[in-house]
Formats: C-alpha cells, sequence, structure tokens
C-alpha cells in the first residue's frame, strides 16, 4: 500500500454486530487521523459495520514476540 | 421559524401547490448536483495524490451516484419522467452549481467541493486534507486559492434572504429553516475547519459578502453557464443508448 512521507500506517479493527468481536480487516496509509478514519470507512465498505476504529501502527505494542507488531503473514513475505 | 411539521405528508400530492414546486425544484437541484459531483470525484480515482486517496474517490462517487437516483426516482411523485430527467434534458436544464460546469483541475479545487458536502465522511475527507495541505506554505495558499472560488457559490445555493422559495417549504413545514438559517448554519460549520488549517477565507465571513448580481433563482447559480458537453454526454448516457437494438 503506498507509503508517502509523513504518513504513518494505520490499523483498522470492525464488527459488523454488537455481539460480534473487533476483527482485524486491514491497513491504510493516511498522513493524519482524520483521513485514516475517510479511507478505512470508504476502502472496506463491503459490509454495514456497527463499529470500526483505526489506530496508529506504531501504537501497538508487541508481547510475546521482538519482531515490530503486525508481522507480515508468510504468504505477504514470499 | 415556524416547527416542522411532525406528522408529516403522506404524499406530494398532499402539498400546498406552491410548496410542492419549491419542494421539487430543490430536490432536482440536489439530484442534478449529486450526479455531476460524483462525476467530478470519478474524475480523480486515478490522479489522486495516494492510492487510499483515489479509493476514496471511486467510493465517494458511487454515493453521489446512488443518492442522484434516488433523488430523481422521488421526482416521479412530482410528476416528473425520472428517465428524461436523467438521459434527455440539454446542459442549461441541469440545475448544477458553476463550481460543477468543468472538470475539477487541481486537488485542492476537489477538496474545496468536499467540504461543502453534507455527506460526513466526504466532508471529513476535505477537513483531513486541509489539515495535511494547511502545514506548508504552497498547500495553505493553493486551498485558500480553491475555497475563495468555491465559498460564494455555496452560500449562495442556499437562494436569497427570505426568498419566497426557502419560505414555502418552511410555511408548509417541509423543512425548520430558511435561507438565511441554512447559509448560517453551513457557515458554522466551515469556519472551524478554515481555522484548524490555518486558512483565510473571508468570503465566509458575513451575509452581506455573498453577490447577487448574476444570480438565476430558477437555476440556483450563475446566470448563463452550464455543464460541458462532454460530462454532459456522459452522464446522460448518449453512448450507451446509441448501441441499444429496437
Amino acid at each position: 500500500m503506498g507509503h508517502l512521507s509523513g504518513e504513518r500506517l494505520y490499523e483498522i479493527f470492525a464488527r459488523q454486530k454488537r455481539e460480534d468481536r473487533l476483527e482485524h480487516i486491514g491497513t491504510v496509509s493516511a498522513p493524519n487521523p482524520e483521513l485514516a478514519r475517510v479511507y478505512a470507512w470508504k476502502t472496506y465498505d463491503e459490509a454495514t459495520w456497527f463499529e470500526m476504529v483505526v489506530a496508529p501502527r506504531d501504537a501497538f505494542r508487541s508481547v510475546n514476540r521482538d519482531e515490530v507488531p503486525f508481522t507480515l503473514h508468510p504468504a505477504e513475505t514470499a | 421559524m415556524s416547527k416542522t411539521r411532525t406528522d408529516g405528508f403522506k404524499s406530494a400530492d398532499a402539498l400546498p401547490e406552491s410548496a410542492r414546486e419549491a419542494l421539487a425544484a430543490s430536490l432536482l437541484s440536489l439530484a442534478d448536483n449529486k450526479r455531476i459531483l460524483g462525476m467530478r470525484y470519478g474524475e480523480w480515482i486515478l490522479g489522486a495524490p495516494t492510492l487510499e486517496a483515489g479509493i476514496a474517490c471511486s467510493a465517494m462517487a458511487q454515493d453521489e451516484w446512488g443518492h442522484a437516483r434516488i433523488l430523481y426516482a422521488t421526482l416521479k411523485d412530482f410528476e416528473f419522467e425520472p428517465n428524461v430527467l436523467e438521459h434527455e434534458r440539454p446542459a442549461d436544464e441541469y440545475l448544477n452549481s458553476e463550481l460543477l460546469d468543468e472538470p475539477v483541475a487541481e486537488w485542492p479545487d476537489l477538496l474545496a467541493l468536499k467540504l461543502l458536502e453534507e455527506e460526513r465522511f466526504h466532508f471529513e475527507h476535505g477537513r483531513g486534507w486541509a489539515m495535511r495541505l494547511g502545514d506548508t506554505g504552497a498547500g495553505r495558499k493553493a486551498l485558500e486559492a480553491a475555497f475563495r472560488k468555491a465559498v460564494g457559490p455555496c452560500l449562495r445555493w442556499f437562494g436569497r434572504p427570505e426568498s419566497e422559495f426557502g419560505r414555502q417549504l418552511v410555511d408548509a413545514g417541509v423543512v425548520s429553516a430558511d435561507a438565511d438559517e441554512l447559509r448560517r448554519r453551513w457557515r458554522d460549520r466551515i469556519t472551524p475547519v478554515f481555522a484548524e488549517a490555518g486558512l483565510e477565507i473571508p468570503e465566509s465571513g458575513e451575509a452581506d459578502v455573498v453577490e447577487w448580481d448574476d444570480w438565476d433563482a430558477d437555476r440556483r447559480r450563475a446566470a448563463g453557464g452550464a455543464l460541458d458537453e462532454v460530462t454532459l454526454a456522459r452522464i446522460r448516457g448518449d453512448k450507451n443508448r446509441s448501441m441499444l437494438m429496437d
């Protein structure tokens, strides 16, 4: 995904129903949280979400691994 | 200000004649602006500064087209033929703002259109970009130029102060606010964004900065101009129709 200078990656979490758990559904690159919200909502618009939240990737702290959080899926590193 | 009727109207026929006409004209103006705004967004899907911004433009174009289709269909209740509205009108019968007459040349101009939007995430997109571009001197200059151009036509769109048009809808209880009140609400919404991005937009200041000299009240826009012919052919679907078989 395009990552311009001055932009940060934001992780997107959402659930379709109140009783669902929040799930990580994707990532956007944005220059500020306001645009991150817009991009998240407009990019992942395949469902009618009950709730969607975004957080900058660098806000996450790894608990059990040394790598940065959101280590790539093996298929993405190939 | 009169209160909006809580019992509502069961159908367009139940409205007083003058209010029915005013409401139909408002709906058509909204529909035309949305139909064409969607085209202007769509023209930026590939040219947007980032992939995310391009995707957002594409999603927002679809939002606008969806709204427009519903509005055109609604006008059937007002004795319009939606098919004619959508596919058979010449450019000068469209009630679009002069801001939409030509494709949008620069990204800051597109952002200005977004801030003028009622839809929450479209507005937020304009706001987020205003904050980003407002960070640099050059960005701020470009944004100021774009907004100063766009604000006047938008303030005017609500109609003249105390215009018959707005009063008819207020008196009938269809809307809760007249042209001046709507203008004030819009200004209250937009000016904090200008302040937040460090922009000086004198045109957004007072009611008396609005120029009415070339105002065409029937089309709710500057008199004279119209949508460009290329866009007209595309929104009417002229080429699609030429491929239809009898």
